[in-house]
């Protein structure tokens, strides 16, 4: 990326201020309401660094969760949860397509690494499971629980097809990825994207970021990465089940599983109707079949 | 309980640091049953009030919840 025109304006490293539109400087777009927002995860640039953890928990300012060593690589947050909302995955790997192949030298492993994120999906269905309306779509196209407003029921849980909200038992109330809403709203590039030092997490608005996904993709299957694909874009992987698109996809090399990302996320409320009819079959078989033997019970008195 | 005295400095959502007087900082979470809300925490921050917070401890976690906070001086919550 070239340097904006506008850099130039703030040379000096002691700043007055929060410098205006900083995102045109630091990610090359100017964030405005009623666009849409996302991010876009390169994981064949990811060098596991963790900063992005870092600085989400640093902006956010969440505690340091999950103590101790889990036993997974150098995986030492496990999961997304109310307290991590962003989670460096390492998934040790031999033979991947490609990238990080079984040809390195000895003693150096096949290391697979992504940032997982709540993916802010259009069609939300934690937003759709909500009883009181704390989650909810902001003018920027991303899904935010409003903490004043969740009681805590946990329906968003499990309408989550990839276990990205999460209850915590300290405060009683959902919590998950903003995608940083209060720096959107000053202007600001989210932290993670802006920590990131290799642009393995962009940020930027939804069809510039897909548009440059497409192109990476076209380069990396021409640089012999065959198996690179995307997640989450339109009628891609990871958009399934009526999930629309999301606004956080990613650029993969192995299957969604290995990353720990379901191949085919559904929305539940699509479950909702087949429940109900197959419920009410089911009260109707009863029905029947309680007439027919209170009916041949009757027969044999008579 | 043990007890804290401070300045607020940061808030999100229901979670603030608090900064003593040594100036350590300290992550304090909110809790369930502490009688407040989240957003009663921003104007204490605004304010850079004085306050108290009697807290407990929390396993597998590096913070402490929130029970009681008080602002110095005051009797309020």
């Amino acid at each position: 990326m070239t340097m904006h025109p506008r850099a130039a304006d703030f040379p000096q490293s002691d700043l007055p201020g929060v410098i205006p539109h900083e995102s045109e400087l630091t990610a090359g777009v100017r964030i405005e309401p009623g666009r849409s927002y996302g991010f876009f995860t390169d994981t064949t640039v990811c060098i596991g660094c963790k900063a992005c953890e870092v600085a989400c928990k640093e902006w956010n300012n969440l505690p340091a969760d999950n103590l101790g060593l889990t036993g997974h690589s150098y995986d030492n947050t496990g999961a997304l949860s109310a307290n991590t909302w962003r989670h460096v995955a390492f998934v040790e790997t031999s033979g991947c397509g490609g990238v990080r192949d079984t040809v390195e030298a000895p003693f150096q492993s096949g290391w697979l690494m992504m940032s997982d994120v709540c993916k802010h999906c259009h069609n939300a269905p934690c937003l759709e499971a909500c009883p009181t309306g704390a989650l909810f779509k902001t003018e920027f196209d991303t899904v935010v629980v409003q903490q004043d407003i969740c009681n805590g029921c946990g329906y968003c849980v499990p309408a989550c097809p990839f276990g990205v909200v999460d209850v915590s038992p300290v405060d009683g109330k959902a919590h998950k990825c903003t995608l940083c809403y209060d720096r959107l709203k000053g202007g600001l590039e989210p932290a993670c994207a802006k920590a990131c030092p290799t642009d393995s997490i962009q940020f930027g608005e939804l069809s510039v970021l897909q548009a440059r996904a497409e192109e990476r993709v076209a380069v990396l299957h021409e640089r012999g990465v065959p198996g690179a694909y995307l997640y989450g874009t339109p009628g891609a992987p990871g958009a399934t089940g009526d999930l629309g698109h999301l606004n956080a996809f990613f650029l993969l090399t192995a299957r969604p599983e290995v990353y720990n990302l379901p191949a085919a996320p559904t929305r539940p409320a699509n479950r909702v109707a087949p429940s109900l009819a197959s419920g009410l079959a089911a009260v109707a078989g009863l029905a029947v079949a309680a007439a027919f033997l209170l009916g041949a019970s009757d027969r044999r008195r008579s | 309980m043990p007890v804290r005295e401070g300045v607020v400095t940061i808030v999100q959502e229901s979670r603030f640091q608090l900064v003593g007087d040594d100036g350590s900082a300290h992550l304090f979470i909110l809790g369930r049953n502490a009688a407040g809300e989240a957003d009663q925490l921003a104007p204490l921050q605004r304010r850079q009030a004085r306050v108290r917070v009697e807290y407990a401890r929390t396993r597998n976690l590096i913070g402490f919840v929130a029970e009681k906070i008080s602002v110095c001086g005051e009797s309020g919550r």
